[in-house]
């Protein structure tokens, strides 16, 4: 028993297998340019990231301090737009309850693509202390998908900020044109 | 960022133009002040009495990793002196103004590894409370 449990655990055995999408090297000159091409689309994508306020409660008043000067979210190219229409990432902060779902998918489906999704504190990631109240989305990952969760309650300004450099880290790995051409 | 054209030109004078195009890659500014530590990683940690300087950006680290830099590389130490904590650098720290914990500190600081391979995957151990329901038609008699 001994013997097969150490043998199980040994590191004769390949587990690390790269996924598709961990497989990064170009294999002709074309992915080389296609290369290029994505990053300067991501640099330019994450460079303009253009949030809506989705400020439901108090975690928008955190995400407010981002945009005032101590954390200048300005100097980082982040504007709020007031309209889904122009803005590429919705940042869900606050509770979201049973009545305010449909607005916020609403919301999600009015954004123009590429779009993406920061859940910002524990009521937005799972439901938070509202968990097992009868009016509350436990998650707003059941009404739209979700990028990046950013825990706390709510969460300070630097980690909603870590959660922005996260998301600009994600825009960054984005394999559009590459993807689309190993079709 | 700045507060002056003559404080960024002097800056930029003081750290050269490669290094200043590393500084506006990663931090969006020009800098320049004395070196006070460098951690085990590599990064480097600055400290300027300017005062020409805005308040409260007057330390500042230049990662080692200037291409996939991120705050996580920075041990806690470090991390607690960049954002004005103690006045005391990590590694001026000695003898009795060190912290002792209760619990074993790792010997290395890791990185938040979120979006590489070494990230942190949960699974779930226990057996589901309920199932999910199959539908099943019995044929009928006759």
């Amino acid at each position: 028993m001994v013997a097969t449990l150490r043998a199980f655990k040994s590191n004769k055995l390949p587990t690390n297998h790269p996924l598709p999408s961990q497989d990064n090297k170009p294999r002709s000159s074309l992915e080389y340019a296609l290369t290029s091409l994505d990053a300067v689309t991501n640099w330019a994508r994450r460079s303009s990231f253009w949030p809506v306020t989705f400020g439901l409660a108090c975690c928008a008043v955190e995400m407010m301090h981002v945009s005032t000067p101590r954390y200048d979210q300005d100097r980082l190219g982040i504007i709020f737009r007031a309209t889904p229409r122009q803005s590429d990432i919705m940042i869900v902060a606050g509770t979201l309850t049973n009545k305010m779902a449909p607005a916020l998918r609403k919301v999600y489906d009015q954004m123009a693509d590429p779009k993406w999704v920061i859940s910002m504190g524990s009521c937005a990631n799972g439901g938070g202390y509202y968990h097992y109240s009868y009016s509350v989305v436990r998650g707003c990952d059941r009404i739209v998908p979700v990028d990046v969760y950013v825990p706390g309650c709510p969460p300070t300004a630097e980690a909603l900020m870590y959660g922005i450099f996260r998301l600009q880290k994600k825009i960054q790995n984005n394999k559009t044109t590459r993807l689309w051409y190993r079709q | 960022m700045s507060t002056s054209l003559y404080r960024q030109i002097k800056n930029i004078w003081a750290s050269g133009f490669q290094r200043y195009a590393k500084q506006m890659a990663t931090m969006g500014d020009a800098k320049a002040g004395t070196l006070v530590g460098v951690d085990d990683y590599g990064n480097e940690f600055y400290e300027t009495e300017d005062p020409d300087e805005i308040h409260l950006r007057t330390r500042w680290v230049e990662y080692k990793d200037s291409k996939t830099w991120d705050i996580s590389q920075i041990e806690p130490g470090w991390h607690y002196w960049l954002g004005y904590g103690t006045n005391i650098p990590p590694n001026k720290v000695s003898g009795e103004e060190k912290t002792v914990r209760g619990y074993e500190s790792p010997k290395i600081h890791s990185p938040n590894l979120t979006g590489t391979s070494g990230a942190y995957v949960p699974y779930n151990t226990a057996k589901p409370k309920f199932q999910s329901w199959e539908p099943f038609v019995s044929n009928r008699a006759s």
